[in-house]
């Protein structure tokens, strides 16, 4: 009964493309990319600096407008829809890690992980929130701000961010990025063990090939061009 | 010179870069606030100088008993200054069927000075300004001498051995101010015709004034040259020393002016300081990059010294313009709603402006730069590696000392000073340690029951807990500026608008007998007019201060020798009267009736020295008696009720050797029931004061104009203030807006969440500004200005919530554009 069901891509980009004007020329950063992500896909987009794989993840996410193209997310066309329409679809549907990790520097680690429950206004946040950390291993951290954490431990406070909402995909930009092998190891793992448990579609931007090799599915960006998929 | 040429190279890439918008809108808005202030002050004291100039008639009054040497007036023309000449003298006018004793004052063709004379062409019309003085052959007299001499406008009269023809009834001389209790009516002529009355004889009694105009600056030094020269006997009186009935409003209306300047002065240091200390945060990174390319601590300082000097001369510059353009706006609006054009601004404003502008920011901003130097260099690996933050002694420590030198320059007035620098620096300590306080209970309590868009505010608020507390005290400090400026503004104008309702006397009748008393108080209410209680003079004349001779030449007072070689007016009273205030000893019990007690008027006192305690004996009648001095008293001159320097308890003196003093209001239309009670009652005088009263209510007008305008420039200041502190968090909020958004908080969340953190944080501002301006106001009320204060609760609902409401205003207008900019492009920029 569940193959009669034709489930649409969670993500579906087609002929994206985006420019920039600087003062001196117009700059092509993606230039006519098209694909397809089902839900449960694990995909990771590679490629060197530049070649746009971050600006490709924001316009999936809706944090900004293809120049021309068009990006959906759960069917719905970005373009479509105003800012705060696109802000309660990510809210529902979309967690995010980054490189940097974007935790707000006032707030304990407890309270950056209750934040995406809040502006969803879940009652049940504390617990979700506190369920989440317990199990990045970060019980004994809820009170802490990201300044007393450790870059790792700042990550897995953004990784337990993204979970805590139950996102139906979880885009992590560079989320090994700014850690250490070892930590980054253990960030990775502790990324793909939460994707599998609760069955979320990954997308990751890395130029790690280890990271990448760990998904399902590799995209490379060259130029702003998609490249004939290999694997 | 290379730390110089890279200060301006960096100086112009910021100016590119937008960076350097928040400092230099703060800085110029600071200066063109200070600017127009200062200037706008600056007309408004040289026209209220011109004012006290006008009850002279002239700028600088030399009173003589001697014909004065033409040297001076030589010496006057050199230095290109006005003169003009008046005779004055008493002599008997003769008409055909009465004489009358007058006050004779030959006037030349300058006269006056400054100010205007006011003619009516008979007893009833309504007066105009004249045209010069009387034609020779014709004289200008009071009312009251007509009356006196049962004639009319239009009749003979002789003087001396000279006839005139009466031309004009005189309703005002602008120097007629000082001396309104002047017992003669006034006879005016012209004085090429004094030497045909043959009255000028060897040893007549005459008193001369030689007046001069010109420009303060001139005058000032021709002041000088004259002290040098005149002979004892000679009185040089200037605008300052002007009669002191009117010298109350001089001083209260000069002191607001000056506690705007204040105002402004604090919030333009309060935005500026703001603005630096975010310009200074925003270049660690810059200089923990410089560092780590090598350049050293002492290059780290020159240049952004120098980029902070060269950015004070530019702002200062842009300042003045605006500010001069701004005043001068609202001079123009000012001189039609007032009918006084204010005299032109001289350049002190502007260049003040630079100074302050240049000095304030450097001097401000010195501390914040300082601590650029112990930027570690390995801040470029580290980004939450940054100084030390500043110690609260260097961080306010040069910006108080700035400031008082500042305010002691600009006001000259060090009591007001030493005032608001003080309440100043109190309620930043206070501000500082309360709004701290305050946002970590807040805090504290935010976690139980508020609703997402509060706590949201609330954790913003703790999240920058210190930036936080800076925030509030600058914004507390405007607050506390505006509402300070508010209610001094309030409480002056209520106490001038109650000290002058229309119904004010503008006639006093002196000389009335003890038996006449109840019978012209009866005639008076007769006449449907509501005659003021009479209190009785007896002339009294001072011998002895405790036991040793009194003489004139031992005072350079001019109060003083007034004091003592003319008869006092001294009066009884059993209470005090409510422009009365003791402020030395005690008003005496009713126990003390008959006493030899005396009451002093303060500046009388102080003039003869004169404390609680001395003993005074005064001739009276036939009679030497010693008074004991058991209170000092405040007099509200301007109050047009009878008021005495000297004041003795009921019952000591007799009532028969006393004559009174009573005022009432008398409308024009019916200055003819006067003149029957003249007829009634001959050896009661009136004096006519409604001129004068007039001259008064217009300068109170001036003064109350200027303090409604000055007001709106204090208030774009502290508007000012609030944009520089909601700027300093501009890039810090751009980073949590897109982090909100990005996890999907909608505009308005984000909105209201703004609206509440701004609303908290004008409400905590509002709060404490409220407590710093009732303090200060007090002292303010207490010590500079002598008014009652009364504590007002709306002031503080007032300040919350006009605060709050404001401050959340220009808060979300502040930050809106931050949550219309492009999400991704925020996003990459944290």
């Amino acid at each position: 009964m569940a193959l009669s069901i034709v489930t649409e891509p969670i993500v579906q980009v087609v002929d994206l493309v985006k420019q920039v004007i600087s003062p001196e020329q117009e700059l092509t950063i993606l230039d006519g990319v098209s694909l397809s992500i089902e839900k449960g896909d694990s995909v990771a987009i590679v490629g060197v600096s530049g070649s746009g794989k971050s600006t490709l993840l924001g316009l999936m996410a809706g944090l900004d407008l293809p120049s021309s193209g068009v990006a959906r997310l759960q069917g719905v066309d970005l373009s479509s829809i105003d800012e705060d329409g696109r802000a309660q679809l990510r809210a529902r549907h979309v967690g995010f890690v980054f490189q940097n990790f974007q935790l707000l520097p006032g707030l304990t680690a407890l309270e950056n992980v209750m934040l995406p429950m809040e502006l969803v206004g879940l009652s049940e946040g504390r617990d979700a929130a506190l369920n989440v950390l317990d199990r990045v291993g970060l019980s004994h951290r809820l009170r802490h701000y990201p300044s007393q954490l450790s870059g790792g431990e700042q990550q897995r406070v953004a990784i337990a961010r993204a979970f805590v909402i139950n996102p139906s995909l979880l885009l992590a930009d560079e989320p090994t990025g700014n850690l250490d092998k070892k930590t980054g190891k253990r960030i990775a793992d502790l990324l793909f063990a939460l994707n599998a448990e609760r069955g979320t579609t990954l997308v990751l931007v890395t130029h790690d090939e280890e990271l990448g090799s760990r998904c399902t599915r590799r995209l490379e960006l060259e130029g702003g061009k998609l490249l004939p998929q290999g694997t | 010179m290379n730390s110089l040429l890279l200060a301006l190279r960096a100086l112009r890439r910021e100016w590119r870069a937008g960076d350097l918008r928040i400092v230099l809108v703060a800085l110029t808005v600071a200066v063109a606030s200070l600017v127009s202030v200062t200037a706008f002050v600056d007309r408004s004291r040289q026209a209220l100088l011109r004012q006290g100039s006008e009850f002279l008639a002239a700028d600088l009054v030399v009173h003589s008993s001697f014909a004065p040497n033409p040297l001076w007036s030589e010496e006057a023309n050199r230095r290109g200054l006005a003169s003009a000449q008046t005779t004055n003298f008493r002599s008997v006018v003769v008409a055909p069927s009465q004489t009358a004793l007058a006050e004779i004052k030959a006037v030349s063709s300058a006269y006056p000075l400054r100010g205007r004379l006011r003619i009516a062409d008979d007893i009833v019309a309504d007066d105009r300004e004249a045209v010069g003085i009387p034609t020779p052959g014709s004289v200008w007299v009071e009312a009251r001498l007509l009356t006196l001499l049962g004639i009319g406008v239009g009749d003979r009269v002789r003087l001396g051995s000279r006839g005139f023809f009466v031309s004009n009834v005189i309703t005002y001389e602008p120097d007629r101010g000082g001396v309104v209790f002047s017992i003669a009516p006034r006879l005016l002529i012209n004085s090429d015709d004094l030497m045909s009355t043959q009255l000028i004889q060897p040893g007549s009694l005459l008193h001369y004034h030689q007046l001069y105009a010109g420009a303060p600056g001139e005058i000032a030094d021709f002041r000088r040259w004259l002290i040098d020269r005149v002979k004892p006997g000679t009185t040089v009186q200037d605008a300052d020393s002007a009669s002191p009935r009117f010298s109350d409003a001089f001083k209260r209306g000069g002191r607001f002016l000056g506690l705007a300047t204040l105002v402004s002065m604090v919030l333009a240091a309060v935005s500026i300081i703001t603005a630096v200390r975010h310009y200074a945060d925003r270049h660690l990174d810059h200089v923990a990059i410089m560092r780590c390319f090598g350049a050293s601590q002492q290059q780290i300082i020159t240049i952004y010294a120098l980029q902070l000097v060269t950015l004070g001369l530019l702002a200062s510059a842009v300042g003045c313009v605006l500010g001069y353009a701004g005043q001068q706006v609202l001079a123009f609006l000012l001189s039609d709603v007032v009918g006084i054009a204010l005299p032109a601004a001289s350049l002190r404003p502007a260049a003040a402006g630079v100074v302050i502008g240049v000095t304030a920011l450097t001097g401000f901003g010195l501390p914040t730069i300082l601590r650029l130097k112990h930027v570690p260099p390995l801040r470029v690996f580290r980004r939450e590696l940054g100084p030390p933050p500043p110690g609260l002694i260097l961080l306010f420590g040069p910006t108080l000392i700035i400031l008082v030198g500042l305010i002691f320059w600009m006001t000259q007035d060090a009591k007001l000073a030493a005032l608001v620098a003080g309440g100043s620096a109190a309620t930043v300590g206070v501000l500082a340690a309360a709004g701290y306080g305050l946002i970590r209970a807040l805090a504290m309590t935010a976690n139980h029951g508020a609703g997402a868009s509060w706590r949201f505010g609330i954790a913003n608020l703790r999240r920058r807990a210190s930036s936080s507390t800076l925030q509030i005290v600058s914004l507390g400090l405007g607050v506390m500026a505006m509402l300070l400026l508010t209610t001094v503004r309030s409480e002056l104008m209520e106490g001038w608008e109650d000290s002058l309702p229309p119904s004010t006397p503008n006639h006093f009748l002196i000389n009335v007998q003890s038996n006449q008393v109840s019978e012209v108080a009866q005639f008076l209410r007769q006449q449907g007019l509501k005659p003021q209680v009479a209190s009785p003079i007896v002339r009294a004349r001072l011998l002895q201060i405790n036991g040793s001779d009194v003489r004139r030449e031992s005072y350079e007072d001019p109060l003083a020798r007034r004091a003592v070689e003319r008869a006092a007016n001294l009066s009884w009273a059993a209470e005090l009267q409510t422009d009365n205030r003791v402020v030395a000893g005690q008003w005496w019990r009713p126990g003390d009736r008959g006493s030899a007690l005396i009451s002093v008027e303060q500046d009388y006192a102080h003039a003869l020295g004169l404390g609680l305690g001395d003993i005074l004996r005064y001739q009276i009648a036939d009679q030497e008696i010693d008074f004991y001095i058991s209170s000092l008293r405040e007099v509200t001159w301007d109050s047009f009720m009878p008021n005495f320097f000297l004041l003795v308890p009921p019952d000591l003196l007799s009532p028969q050797s006393a004559s009174y003093i009573t005022s009432i209001y008398v409308p024009r239309s019916e200055n003819l029931t006067l003149r029957h009670l003249i007829e009634k009652f001959p050896n009661v005088t009136d004096i006519d004061v409604g001129a004068v009263l007039q001259q008064v209510r217009r300068l109170l007008d001036l003064i109350s104009q200027a303090m409604e305008y000055v007001f709106v420039f204090t208030l774009a200041a502290g508007i000012v203030v609030l944009y520089a502190a909601i700027q300093t968090t501009l890039s810090e909020r751009r980073k949590e807006i897109a982090v909100l958004r990005t996890l999907g908080a909608t505009r308005r969340r984000i909105s209201m969440g703004l609206v509440a953190e701004f609303a908290i944080l004008g409400m905590l501002a509002g709060a404490i500004g409220a407590l710093g301006a009732s303090v200060t106001g007090y002292m303010l009320a207490r010590f500079a200005f002598g008014v009652q204060y009364d504590f007002d609760p709306w002031m503080w609902a007032f300040g919350i919530v006009v605060s709050a409401l404001i401050v959340a205003f220009a808060g979300v207008l502040g930050t809106r554009h931050l949550l219309q900019s492009r999400l991704w492009d925020a996003l990459q920029q944290t």
